[in-house]
Parts: C-alpha cells; sequence; structure tokens
C-alpha cells in the first residue's frame, strides 16, 4: 500500500520523469566508465531520490553502482548521519567521505571557535585568499557562512574530484529549487581549471518538481530522512537549517512559499556582498 | 517579418548620474554610445527616482510603490506586485539578471522570473564585488539566443542591471587614460581611497573628491561600452527590431555636491534626477519630454507594452504616448541616513517634486529645504522660508508621505 495515493494519470507521469532521469544516467553511462563516475549524495531528498533512480537503472541494465560521495560539514544532523550510513549498508554502495579535517583540527573541535589562519595548511589559506578574504586573521567556524562554505564544501569537492580523477560527476539538483537554477542543463562538460581537472556534471532529476519528488518518494516508498516528517524542506548544516513549519515537509504549501528559505546561505551570500560594497 | 507583440527589455545602470550623460546637454559626455541611439529614443529630461539609493529606488522601478508603502520590510512586501508577476502571468517569459544584493533572492526579489540570475553564489572580488556588466551582457546573450532560437518563441520582458558604476571605484587601466591620461593610481591605491574617504564621507580634502570623480567617469566610460555591446548583441540576434528597451538608472552618486559622498538618504539633483530613455528601432527621430515623470511610471509602461492591465497597487502610470500622460508630480522616500550604513537613530526623509520645484523633507531633524531647479539648479539657496509655493508644496509632500513606526 503505497504512502499516498495518486491518480493513475498522475502515477504515470511520474514514471515518465523516471524514465526521463534514467536516460540520462544512460548517457553518462554510454560515455564514462563506472569507476570515472562519482554520485554526490548528502542523504537529503534530492540526491536520495538521485540514487534510488539510479539503483533502478543499473538493476534493469545489470550495471554497477557508481561509488557515492559525502561532504562531512562537521555540523550534520544525526539522522542524516544515520541514514547515510544504514542505506550505505543495505543498498551495498561504495560511500566515500569528504572532509576538511584542517579547519576542523584549528577549531579545537568545536563550531563557532574562533580559527586562526595562519594554523591552516598552505592550501587552505591559499583559498582564503582566493575568495577575498587574503587579510583576515582568523574566522568562526561555521559550515555554511561564507567561507566556511567554500573551505567544507568547494574545496573538499575539488581535491576530491582531482585526488580520484573523477570525470562524471551526479548532482541531485531540480530546477525549480532556486530561480538561479532553472537554466542548468542536463549534462555540462566544465573545462579544467587550476582547481579541478576536466570533467562533466550529470543532473539527472532536474525536471522533478519539488512536488514531483514527495508523491514519487511516498509512492514508490523511496526512503527520506525522518527531518522531513518534522517540517524542515531543505536540509543543510544542523546549526542552519531552520523549519518554518511544524507540517510534514509535503504537506506545506510547496508551490507557494520558499523552499530554501530555512537556509542560511543565501543569506549569508548576500549579506557578505553588502559587506563587501561597505554596507555592514 | 516583423513580429506582433515587441519584447521588453529593463537595462538598469546602478548609480549613473544623469548629468554624465552627454545627450542631457548638462557637461562634457561620457557616454558616446547612449548618445549615437537618441534618434530612436524618447528621452524623459525630468525624470525622479523615488528614493536616492537602491533599496529605497527599487520598489519604484519593479513594483511601482514606495519604499515605505507597506512599513519597513525585511523582505519585500507580498502585497507588492513585482512587473515580472504580471507579465508572466500574462503568459509571456520573463528573465532578470543582476548583481546587486539589495536585489536578490534573499530579499524575495526573485518572484515572477522564469530566469532569475543574482550572482550570489557566485564569486567575486573586494575590488569589484559584483559580476561586471561583459560577464551580464554575456549571460544575458546566451539566455536571448537560447529562447528566441524559434521563430514562434514566446515574447519576453527581460531586466538586466549593471553594477559597474557603484563603488567602490576601482576601474580598469584603460579606462582612467581616456579620463585622465596623466593620472597615475594602483588598484590598491584605488581601494584604500574607498575604505579611507568614501566610507567615512570625508569630503575635507577637494583633491580627493575630484579624484574619485574622475575613477567613478571611467567606470561611466566603462559601462558605456558594456551598453553597447549589450546592444549589438541584440542587433546580432535579431531581436532589437522586435524590442523596446527601456534605459535608467536607480539613482545616482555624490562627489562633493553637497557636502558628501555616494549616495545616502538625502533628496538633491545628483541622487534623485536620474536619466530615463525608451529606445524603440520604430521610432524615426529622437522625442524629449520635459514633464517630471517618476520611476513608479516604469511597470506601468511596460505592462501596457504587453497589453496588460496594471494591478491596483501600481502608483504610477504609462509614459507613453507621451500626449496621455498627465504629470502629478513626484515623490520619493527613504531613510535620511546620511553614512553607509542605517543608524537606529535615523529618520525618514522625503521629497515631492512639481516642474521645477522640489521640497524636502528629513524628519530627524524637522528641516524642510526647498529649492527652484531652474533658478538655481545646484541648488544652493533654501527657498522654503521664503517661496510663496511652499505651503502648498508641504502640504502635497505630507499627503503622500507614509509614516513608518521605529523601535
Amino acid at each position: 500500500m503505497p504512502k499516498i495515493e495518486l491518480s493513475e494519470a498522475r502515477v504515470a507521469e511520474l514514471k515518465q520523469k523516471i524514465e526521463k532521469s534514467k536516460e540520462i544516467f544512460k548517457m553518462a553511462y554510454d560515455r564514462f566508465e563506472v569507476k570515472d563516475q562519482r554520485m554526490v549524495w548528502s542523504a537529503g531528498k534530492d540526491s536520495t531520490l538521485m540514487l534510488w533512480i539510479c539503483k533502478q537503472f543499473c538493476e534493469e541494465n545489470n550495471l554497477p553502482m557508481p561509488i557515492c560521495f559525502t561532504i562531512d560539514e562537521f555540523d550534520v544532523f544525526e539522522e542524516i548521519d544515520a541514514m547515510l550510513k544504514i542505506y550505505a549498508e543495505k543498498w551495498d554502495l561504495r560511500l566515500d567521505w569528504g572532509i576538511n579535517i584542517d579547519v576542523v583540527e584549528a577549531s579545537g573541535w568545536e563550531l563557532n571557535a574562533d580559527v586562526t589562519v595562519s594554523d591552516l595548511t598552505k592550501e587552505n589559506q591559499a583559498e582564503i585568499d582566493r575568495i577575498g578574504f587574503g587579510e583576515l586573521e582568523r574566522f568562526p567556524f561555521e559550515a555554511e557562512s561564507f567561507i566556511g562554505n567554500h573551505l567544507m564544501k568547494s574545496v573538499v569537492v575539488n581535491k576530491y574530484i582531482q585526488d580520484h580523477d573523477v570525470k562524471a560527476f551526479y548532482q541531485g539538483l531540480r530546477w525549480d529549487e532556486q530561480p538561479t537554477r532553472s537554466d542548468d542543463p542536463y549534462f555540462e562538460d566544465v573545462a579544467a581549471d587550476e582547481y579541478t581537472p576536466e570533467q562533466t556534471r550529470y543532473r539527472p532529476i532536474l525536471h522533478f518538481s519539488e512536488r514531483d519528488l514527495w508523491e514519487t518518494t511516498l509512492y514508490f516508498d523511496i526512503p527520506y530522512c525522518s527531518l522531513y516528517e518534522q517540517g524542515y524542506r531543505s536540509l543543510g548544516a544542523k546549526t542552519t537549517s531552520l523549519k518554518l513549519d511544524d507540517k510534514k515537509a509535503w504537506d506545506q504549501d510547496l508551490e507557494n512559499t520558499i523552499e530554501r528559505a530555512g537556509r542560511r546561505q543565501d543569506k549569508e551570500a548576500a549579506m557578505e556582498r553588502l559587506r563587501q560594497l561597505g554596507y555592514m | 517579418m516583423a513580429r506582433k507583440q515587441k519584447n521588453v527589455i529593463l537595462l538598469t545602470i546602478d548609480t549613473l548620474r544623469k548629468d554624465v550623460i552627454g545627450c542631457y546637454g548638462m557637461g562634457e559626455s561620457y557616454t558616446p554610445f547612449l548618445d549615437s541611439i537618441q534618434d530612436k529614443c524618447v528621452r524623459f529630461n525630468n525624470c525622479q527616482s523615488v528614493g536616492p539609493y537602491t533599496q529605497a529606488s527599487f520598489p519604484g522601478i519593479l513594483t511601482s510603490s514606495y519604499y515605505f508603502e507597506f512599513g519597513r520590510e525585511k523582505q519585500i512586501s507580498s502585497k507588492r506586485t513585482v512587473i515580472s508577476e504580471v507579465v508572466k502571468n500574462g503568459g509571456f517569459t520573463t528573465a532578470g539578471f543582476h548583481s546587486n544584493p539589495f536585489l536578490s533572492a534573499f530579499f524575495g526579489w526573485n518572484r515572477g522570473w522564469n530566469t532569475f540570475y543574482d550572482s550570489m553564489m557566485d564569486q567575486v572580488t573586494d575590488h569589484a564585488p559584483y559580476i561586471l556588466g561583459d560577464v551580464i551582457n554575456s549571460k544575458v546573450d546566451s539566455w536571448v539566443n537560447k529562447h528566441t532560437s524559434s521563430e514562434d518563441y514566446t515574447p519576453f520582458f527581460l531586466w538586466a542591471h549593471y553594477m559597474d558604476v557603484h563603488e567602490p571605484y576601482v576601474p580598469k587601466q584603460e579606462y582612467i587614460a581616456r579620463i585622465d591620461p596623466e593620472l597615475k593610481i594602483t588598484d590598491d591605491e584605488m581601494f584604500q581611497l574607498f575604505k579611507d574617504v568614501v566610507l567615512p564621507r570625508d569630503t575635507s580634502d577637494p583633491a580627493k573628491n575630484e579624484l574619485l570623480k574622475k575613477l567613478y567617469l571611467a567606470h561611466v566610460l566603462e559601462v558605456d561600452e558594456y551598453a553597447k555591446q549589450f546592444f549589438e548583441n541584440l542587433e546580432k540576434s535579431g531581436v532589437l527590431k522586435d524590442t523596446i528597451v527601456i534605459i535608467t538608472s536607480d539613482h545616482g552618486d555624490e562627489f562633493g555636491d553637497h557636502g558628501s559622498l555616494s549616495h545616502d538618504g538625502r533628496m538633491y539633483d545628483e541622487l534623485i534626477n536620474v536619466p530615463l530613455m525608451i529606445y524603440d528601432a520604430d521610432q524615426t527621430e529622437n522625442q524629449v519630454s520635459d514633464t517630471v515623470v517618476s520611476g513608479v511610471d516604469i511597470p506601468p509602461t511596460i505592462a501596457k507594452t504587453f497589453e496588460l492591465s496594471s494591478p491596483d497597487s501600481y502608483c504610477g502610470q504609462p509614459l507613453l504616448p507621451l500626449e496621455s500622460y498627465s504629470s502629478n508630480g513626484s515623490f520619493g522616500e527613504a531613510m535620511g541616513k546620511l553614512q553607509h550604513k542605517i543608524k537606529p537613530t535615523d529618520r525618514p526623509a522625503y521629497f515631492y517634486q512639481e516642474e521645477n520645484l522640489r521640497i524636502s523633507y528629513r524628519i530627524e531633524d524637522e528641516k524642510w529645504e526647498m529649492f527652484d531647479l531652474q533658478a538655481d539648479p545646484a541648488e544652493k539657496e533654501n527657498i522654503v522660508e521664503s517661496s510663496g509655493s511652499a505651503s502648498d508644496m508641504k502640504e502635497k509632500l505630507k499627503a503622500q508621505m507614509h509614516v513608518v513606526a521605529f523601535d
């Protein structure tokens, strides 16, 4: 018995969306060996749907699953951590963990503690300089501040791609997630730069709206993190993800409220720009 | 073959003073390109922004409403209707491209756009903490080419905004050389001026005011080049002939004109009186309007071009055709701040303008000022005590001002 009742037409529509995603996986598998592919899996709703569809695709075509990669920002919900571990085992996945341990150590393993820039490795110092904070002596350790986000996410991903010579990368992004994504293509060849080798990014679930995602997840009994039942719509770092409503994520007014309103990252980015313009 | 429904592009240039644009005839020209398209433009010689800085002026340009109309907001009120919402709901396609944090998704300005780029997740530098105009151009260009790749594309409304003129004034050397070939200054020295002089609003050294103005003008030359490239791209894509382009600025900038720098909550000409021109390839000669018009008139003008009606919340009226416009004077409001940041003690300031008279009122010091802009364009002689029109102007200002509560 599915967790949600849907009309036959709607189920057919969702199945079509799943098939569309499989086509993207097929394109990637036709072009790249599985050892060169990686899937970013955060155990959030988007990447879990992507992973589930990939699993269907691989089973149907008798193909091995790509290695999954998750970023430990050191500010993680226990529920997310548990989900990663449980399903990695249940689905027999190889799951690589990436963390910028240098920053964590410099913070004394404590969120919001001050990190002294000179305590960091040369590489991390260069990264801070690169995003325009060359003069900074210390900063508070927060996963989703402008600096934190760069060091704990972008740097970790870039390093992982480089170290493992990753050629194809799956991202669980959706067009309706934020308007800035509405033009993202299903796949994109990204040229090499100073920090990352050449790679192709695949985005197999772009066409799922938030509503599509929840109906698919509930109807096909795809696992999801229990935090969504408590009202979270979008999960980032633990201390900066907010729930604006106590209703289950899928019972909220998905069409007229903002999915990422509970994420502090957008605020941080805007505030950082205002600071640079002298307004803060 | 000409298309039946024209596209509309709104090109806004942050912090662009009107008197640096040659075709306004107020001084030397730093905008050869904008001057060169005048024979296809209707030019408004007397347009007032509804506020002297971005947060106060853009409610006019994009929502035809005033800054304090809905109290003090963290995000733009749902009672405001962004012009993108009107056009999108009317069945057309909308796209916005800019790099101003005050207009980012975080503050709610992403409403109504099919495509919205605010650059907040992209990397910028301290010397230019925004995405440069040529990058905005290339994003617009690729969107336009993709959107119009088929003959029967849906007509679109596109908004593009340049930040390049805004401080910190660290223009490229090639533009500085065009302003003053003798001037030698490094990027770091320019940035230091921003920190040491612009941010503290230190006007004590006239030589520095003049230097800052030169750097600003270099940026104006740069942005004029971007505008040129913008039009060339539209021409290449074959859409310019089917597109109306509205060009304006959200506010000007001050270089000691009234004893300060940058753009704070004051209602003088160098901040409030903005350029506005409407380009239409079908226009056969330059047309000029001297009527007092306002930033709030822009959204109704856009709606009308798409044959859509304006929502009740819109305060302005369509600018075209010129003969149907009846001026009600112009009004604006902002926090009367005198520095970059808003202080808890800051209170609103307001202005009202009719023909050549502008009156302003600052709540904080209960100060009224009125100037005859024709007789005294530099706004040096306050005539609020002497003019027979003052009491009538005061009443008209009071009738429009929105009073906001403070903690």
